[in-house]
């Protein structure tokens, strides 16, 4: 159970300060744990969302399908992410969630998120954190699918994907765990199979990246992350937000009087 | 208009070297009567999930847009592209 708690607050935490009552509130839930394989869906499309799904190990996904049977990946969820923080209030989900890898799952009721919220601002405030950067991440999707070619799309989402997984210690000399198949990646970034399959041939032998046993590597970082100009800024992670940035000046001046 | 109802279309299969940034060059232009309808490209790199295959690399006018699976044979892609030219 240390592992939910700690996996909550340290998600928590990186975006607002929580005090020892906040914590506790957080220590007092009692969520049940589910391991699920790899493709199962934990909600589908039209059912009703009963509990809010915390990922604590493992890969999941938001998607659609269309009519053809074509499927569309909106998000990929690592550990620490909520499945559906933004839907719990709606009464109906309008996408499927469906794991990727096996998974550790969290299904807290949504009961306990309303009355946490009802008495805990701090805590509430950082999941409107946690939902805004989710926003934040499907605009650079988005971005990313209409404004950039292949291999630098490809590799954008990589980059992504370093910088997520590092924030929740998933990430060990560059390299960290790749379950995604070629078709994963074709229905999540508008590409085929073959133009994937292209792509990450190409960032191979450019030296940038290294797939074994569903591990990816990143060779040089930096490198990669010049090739697809990434910019961090909108996963607002602690370390790349400008720490001083909340505290607004004249707040201080107007206190002193 | 590539085809009347009653009419069969006439498919062209004329053979072109494809840059596709990989290994994948050998092409066919595909010309339904007369006029440029799809390339196709046959998927040499051995990392392919179905090396030796045939890709609809790119399709234009009503096909463009097409999600087509790879094909085995030429005469399966000309008879998926066929079927689609009819609808």
């Amino acid at each position: 159970m240390a592992t939910m708690q700690n996996t909550l607050s340290r998600k928590l935490e990186g975006f607002e300060a929580l005090s020892d009552q906040d914590r506790r509130a957080l220590n007092g839930l009692v969520p049940r744990i589910r391991q699920m394989g790899p493709r199962i869906d934990l909600i589908r499309e039209g059912e009703e969302p009963e509990n809010v799904h915390l990922i604590l190990d493992g890969f999941a996904c938001r998607y659609k399908v269309l009519p053809d049977g074509q499927r569309q990946v909106m998000a990929f969820l690592v550990p620490g992410d909520f499945c559906d923080l933004n839907v719990f209030i709606l009464d109906q989900m309008d996408h499927n969630i469906g794991t990727i890898s096996q998974c550790q799952v969290v299904d807290i009721p949504r009961a306990s998120i309303d009355a946490i919220t009802a008495h805990h601002p701090m805590i509430t405030r950082a999941l409107w954190w946690c939902a805004l950067v989710d926003e934040a991440i499907l605009r650079e999707w988005l971005v990313n699918i209409g404004g950039r070619p292949p291999n630098q799309r490809i590799a954008h989402l990589i980059c992504e994907l370093l910088l997520r997984l590092e924030a929740v210690g998933h990430v060990r000399d560059n390299s960290f765990p790749f379950p995604f198949t070629q078709t994963d990646l074709a229905d999540t970034m508008g590409l085929s199979n073959v133009h994937v399959n292209r792509s990450i041939r190409e960032l191979k032998s450019l030296g940038f990246i290294t797939v074994q046993h569903r591990v990816l590597t990143i060779h040089d970082p930096d490198r990669l992350k010049a090739y697809c100009k990434f910019t961090p800024n909108y996963l607002h992670l602690r370390n790349a937000r400008w720490q001083g940035r909340r505290m607004v000046p004249w707040v201080d001046s107007a206190r002193r009087g | 208009m590539v085809e009347r109802n009653n009419v069969e279309t006439l498919v062209v299969l004329q053979p072109i070297a494809v840059d596709t940034a990989s290994p994948d060059r050998e092409g066919r232009l595909v010309i339904a009567n007369g006029l440029l309808v799809a390339v196709l490209v046959r998927l040499d790199a051995p990392e392919h999930e179905m090396p030796g295959f045939w890709f609809l690399e790119a399709a234009f006018g009503r096909l463009q847009g097409s999600n087509a699976p790879p094909f085995a044979e030429l005469e399966d892609a000309t008879q998926w592209l066929r079927r689609r030219l009819r609808r």
